[in-house]
């Protein structure tokens, strides 16, 4: 079994019993301790639950609260990752944009590791996400609500947006062609996306490693419309080559190094 | 055998050209020349000047046969030539001194000298010893080098041995003598002895091709220089026409060190601390600080002590003065247990000497560095080795990542994820990346970049030691330049650039 499929099995497991030992695990997972002990390192890393003598308990955060019921969305590793990567692109005190998307509710959900952050989103559960974070404040745009993303478009948002000035603006996407040309489910969200990019003054791509070598609905414009591209290490090699060559950085989710012994 | 041939120039070309390559085309895996074409006279040296990896020595390589070119002619006096090895090249009379060392170790230094043509007594076809010993004598005492004829090679240091090959090269009776970056490892002393042999060589009429990364060098050694950029000739000038400002901008390519996937850390305290760090001939003195999640950069030219400092702080190499403090405990590092002990850990340049086994598989590899962890009583936990190795595979992605796979199948890059996934699997705090991307294709670099990313984040420190100037100032935090054995300059990334790097990496300053 894979750590990410560990990784999975473990958080269910602490989501329906709050606690968990290593032996269990072990036994569990038909692994050696060791790589428990190697999984819930990185759980921790990534906010999701705390170790103690022997085990480890669920960070109260994740699982309480009614909001943080709604805003769990179900766990997946590979937008986790990215999510860690923008977490470290992210300063205290920065203006941060996110438009909506599952990873972006993803990051949102890390901004907690951060403060003095204004938070501007068309998320709706981005925005009752980070309302929870007690050191962060966070802004919703107005306009017209779109019931299955659970997000605002329009005019009014758009004109909404004209009032901030953002740092970083992370913009999610539905695909990026072997052309490098970027696209998005909906016009409304191609529109949003950008607005977004005129008032800041840098913008990230985020970009699963599915939605690579594939086209959505609409096309938002080249990949250059960004400073960088945030995906998963799995990203085909062909993708780490051309950005590169387009002077575009492409930060990738290596999660090799275990820390220092 | 003629110690010092005398050369009547009556019998060369008019024009006195030697050696000439003609639109000389030469494609390699991720390189090529393109339309070169240069020529070298009677009694005259002919500099080339480039970057790393422009193409000097492939060019050179062309010339004296190593490879043939693809499209374009080679001249050697009037007529034109096809090399097929090396040995062809040379017996023409082509002499190539090339960077890595080339004398035989158990061999005194009159018996390298002559090498392949041992002088024989008046009357008999056998070795005349004395003979040789007073002739490389009086070769020695012309040149002004005082080391005894009779020293077994293997007592000399790398760059004594490159004086013993030029003066090899001097007493050949080659017509064209290439010189490879002899200067890159020789303090000034011996510097000026090789000025005085290629000197000597000029006066006796001999052709001379000299590769140098030295601006400096150019007119103490030149008459014409050429400038190559990406395997391509930019200008050739004669020496004393050219300025200095417009070599190295000849030299320098677009920068573009925006593509890079800097992340901003906030760098901790400070982790390591060398002062004074001394090595005989080359590292004089060398004193700088390392911060928890800071990549440093470190970048000097071939022959700055960049690697030898890198040797020195993982006990490779034994400093003769100076201290090393580790999170601000003094700590002595001989041997590379004592670095790894002390949490220091050196993904080594030129990863198929000093790195990967290549017959050996994945598992092995990757948990060489770390077989303590996998012991279980008097067993290796075979099962946890490779599924750790796995993991790593994985987020290295390294391909195609089966536990099996034996190293001399995989690529360049592969091989050195391989030894990054190794080191990364020692769990230090203290990361030294010499040349880490060197000769590795893109989308591996992109991966090791993200892997340093991947270190700094988590609280380790990185060394960057690199000659890709691009690199050190997309990646590094702070840059320091090496320059004969010293750090010349330290900046921080935003106020580096290529051509201040450069300035100071030239002893320009």
């Amino acid at each position: 079994m894979y750590a990410t499929e560990r990784a999975r099995v473990i958080r269910q497991y602490l989501e329906e019993h709050g606690q968990a030992h290593v032996h269990q695990l072990s036994a569990m997972l038909g692994v050696s301790e060791v790589t428990v002990r190697r999984d819930l390192e990185r759980l921790e890393a990534r906010g999701f639950l705390t170790r103690t003598h022997g085990g480890a308990v669920l960070n109260e955060r994740a699982g309480a609260g009614e909001i943080a019921a709604l805003v769990t969305s179900p766990v997946d590793e590979h937008l986790d990752e990215i999510a860690t990567v923008a977490l470290h692109m992210v300063g205290d005190g920065d203006v941060v944009m996110l438009t909506n998307g599952a990873t972006s509710t993803r990051i949102a959900q890390r901004l907690e590791a951060r403060s003095g952050l204004t938070v501007l989103t068309n998320d709706v559960t981005i925005a009752l996400s980070v309302s929870v974070q007690q050191t962060n404040r966070v802004v919703m745009l107005g306009g017209d609500v779109v019931a299955q993303e659970r997000a605002v478009f329009g005019s009014m948002a758009l004109s909404n947006l004209q009032r901030f000035y953002v740092n970083r603006l992370f913009v999610e996407v539905d695909g990026i062609n072997d052309r490098l040309e970027v696209s998005v489910n909906s016009q409304e969200k191609a529109d949003l996306i950008l607005g977004a990019i005129d008032v800041a003054k840098e913008t990230i791509l985020v970009c699963p490693a599915e939605r690579f070598a594939r086209n959505a609905f609409y096309r938002l414009g080249s990949v250059q419309m960004a400073q960088r591209v945030i995906t998963n290490t799995f990203v085909e090699e062909n993708y780490k080559t051309a950005l590169f060559a387009h002077d575009i950085p492409i930060y990738t989710s290596v999660a090799a190094f275990e820390g220092s012994a | 055998m003629r110690t010092v041939p005398a050369r009547p120039t009556d019998t060369q070309h008019s024009s006195g050209i030697v050696a000439r390559l003609v639109d000389v085309t030469k494609i390699f895996p991720g390189f090529a020349l393109f339309d070169m074409s240069i020529d070298v006279r009677a009694g005259e040296a002919h500099v080339i000047v480039g970057e790393n990896g422009s193409g000097k020595s492939s060019m050179m390589k062309l010339l004296a046969g190593w490879f043939p070119p693809d499209a374009g002619k080679v001249f050697v006096r009037d007529n034109q030539v096809g090399f097929r090895s090396m040995h062809e090249g040379q017996s023409a009379g082509v002499f190539y001194l090339h960077q890595d060392v080339q004398t035989c170790e158990n061999l005194s230094v009159a018996e390298n000298v002559f090498l392949g043509r041992l002088p024989t007594g008046r009357f008999s076809i056998l070795f005349d010893r004395p003979r040789m010993i007073r002739e490389c004598g009086a070769v020695f005492q012309r040149l002004g080098i005082d080391f005894a004829v009779e020293t077994p090679v293997a007592s000399l240091g790398y760059a004594e041995r490159q004086l013993v090959a030029a003066v090899r090269a001097f007493v050949s009776d080659s017509e064209i003598v290439i010189f490879d970056e002899p200067t890159s490892a020789m303090n000034d002393g011996e510097r000026e002895i090789l000025f005085r042999i290629v000197d000597e060589l000029k006066r006796d009429g001999r052709a001379i091709f000299y590769i140098s990364h030295r601006l400096d060098e150019i007119r103490r050694v030149g008459d014409r220089v050429t400038v190559i950029h990406k395997g391509r000739i930019v200008t050739t000038e004669a020496c004393d026409r050219i300025d200095h400002e417009a070599l190295v901008k000849m030299m320098t390519a677009e920068v573009r060190s925006d593509r890079y996937p800097r992340l901003e850390q906030t760098v901790g305290p400070t982790v390591l601390s060398v002062r004074n760090l001394t090595k005989d001939p080359i590292l004089k003195g060398v004193s700088f600080d390392l911060r928890r999640g800071e990549i440093l950069g470190i970048t000097g030219l071939m022959g700055s002590g960049r690697t030898l400092l890198a040797s020195c702080l993982f006990g490779l190499a034994k400093p003769v003065g100076g201290s090393i403090e580790i999170n601000g405990r003094a700590v002595e590092i001989n041997t590379p247990w004592d670095a790894m002990a002390a949490g220091i850990s050196l993904i080594p340049e030129d990863r198929v000497e000093n790195g990967i086994f290549r017959r050996h598989n994945l598992v092995h590899n990757v948990t060489t560095a770390t077989l303590n962890r996998f012991l279980r009583r008097f067993f290796l936990d075979e099962r946890y080795m490779e599924e750790l190795t796995l993991e790593y595979a994985e987020e290295l992605t390294i391909k195609p990542g089966n536990p099996g796979d034996v190293m001399e199948t995989y690529s360049g890059g592969n091989q050195q994820k391989v030894l990054v996934a190794r080191w990364l699997m020692n769990r230090s705090h203290i990361y030294i990346m010499d040349e880490p991307t060197r000769g590795i294709d893109v989308a591996a670099r992109v991966d090791i970049y993200n892997a340093m990313n991947d270190l700094t984040t988590k609280g380790a420190a990185v060394i960057l030691i690199s000659s890709e100037i691009e690199e050190i100032l997309g990646m590094s935090n702070r840059v320091l330049v090496l320059e004969g054995g010293r750090i010349a300059a330290e900046f921080p990334w935003r106020d580096a650039s290529k051509e201040r790097i450069l300035e100071y990496a030239t002893g320009d300053r």
